[in-house]
């Protein structure tokens, strides 16, 4: 009777357990994107400190969603111009998403400290564009959390941005690096 | 004939340099002050949570605005959540319990976030970046977001 009980008890602790772990999701309100256009003309930054993410450890589901308004320009005219309708149009178009899957979970223990390469593949959706997308992402496992970074780079007339002539079209490069990180506490 | 010519000198580089100097304070204008400018909307975070979650497209219309320049709201709620940002700003959550979302404002540097604590009651001016809704693939209500953000003395 005893030991049937213990056995009963032990399996309900490992199935809670288990429970538990399929529904690791991690949520993430700190996070920070920023994208750096370079030409021989000029340099562009922009940071936005606004971003949600998602990060489920058990199906190594990603999900970030940029608030696009947030982005902060040192130039206050850059700042219109890059809202305005002629390029990302973010009344229209307020929030861009990424989807993606780590393709690799296997290789990453989020249990244990250390720094490890995630292949990253998803959808990303700007403007109201969604394109496939293939990127690697460093994630670090520390006793505060974990963190995501990745860098990706963007091709701006894929996404329906496209600058034909005038001062954009020399002073914007056509690809963009956009930067991301996210933390996520335990 | 020598002084005309002269003269057309002078005009000529008058015109070049006011064009240039409209030129740069257009390239460098500053950000709008956004504590300095007037208040467009004043609600609680209650009314604002439930117009987004019930009318999305519309409340984007009403309050966002093409170059950026969006709505500046104050808003009045209850302090839920005190935390830092990557930048090492401030956010404070303010929310309903009974709410499904609430409004995230990110404070200016200089604002004075010292004497806040969870459950007080407070009002907050700054400028809406983005709206509440249901995201589905977050699998959660994402906050009001507003930025630029001071108290207001209630």
């Amino acid at each position: 009777m005893n030991k049937s009980f213990l056995t009963f008890a032990i399996a309900i602790a490992f199935s809670a357990n288990s429970i538990a772990q399929t529904s690791e999701k991690l949520v993430s309100k700190i996070g920070h994107v920023n994208f750096f256009s370079h030409t021989p003309i000029e340099d562009i930054t922009a940071n936005n400190y606004t971003v949600t993410s998602t990060l489920d450890t058990t199906s190594g589901m990603l999900v970030y969603v940029v608030p696009m308004q947030g982005f902060e320009f040192e130039k206050a005219l850059m700042q219109k111009h890059y809202n305005s309708p002629k390029f990302l149009d973010t009344k229209k178009f307020p929030k861009s998403k990424f989807k993606g899957v780590i393709t690799n979970l296997n290789d990453i223990d989020f249990t244990k400290n250390g720094t490890y390469t995630a292949a990253v593949k998803g959808k990303l959706t700007i403007h109201g564009v969604t394109k496939p997308i293939t990127e690697k992402a460093t994630i670090t496992v520390t006793n505060d959390g974990i963190e995501v970074t990745t860098k990706m780079h963007i091709t701006l007339s894929d996404y329906n941005i496209a600058f034909k002539k005038g001062k954009p079209s020399t002073n914007i490069a056509k690809t963009l690096l956009i930067k991301a990180t996210s933390k996520y506490t335990k | 004939m020598k002084k005309k010519n002269k003269k057309y000198i002078y005009l000529f580089l008058s015109v070049i340099s006011i064009g240039g100097a409209t030129l740069f304070f257009i390239v460098n204008q500053p950000h709008r002050n956004i504590q300095a400018a007037p208040i467009d909307y004043t609600l609680t975070t209650t009314e604002l949570v439930n117009e987004y979650l019930t009318h999305l497209n519309a409340s984007n219309k009403k309050y966002l605005n093409t170059e950026g320049n969006s709505k500046i709201l104050a808003i009045k709620g209850i302090v839920s959540q005190i935390s830092t940002n990557l930048n090492n700003q401030h956010v404070v959550l303010l929310q309903n319990k009974n709410d499904k979302a609430g409004v995230r404002c990110t404070f200016l540097p200089e604002a004075n976030t010292s004497s806040l604590k969870k459950g007080d009651l407070v009002t907050v001016k700054g400028v809406i970046i983005s709206g509440a809704q249901y995201d589905n693939d977050l699998e959660l209500y994402e906050d009001v977001i507003l930025a630029k953000c001071n108290l207001l003395l209630n």
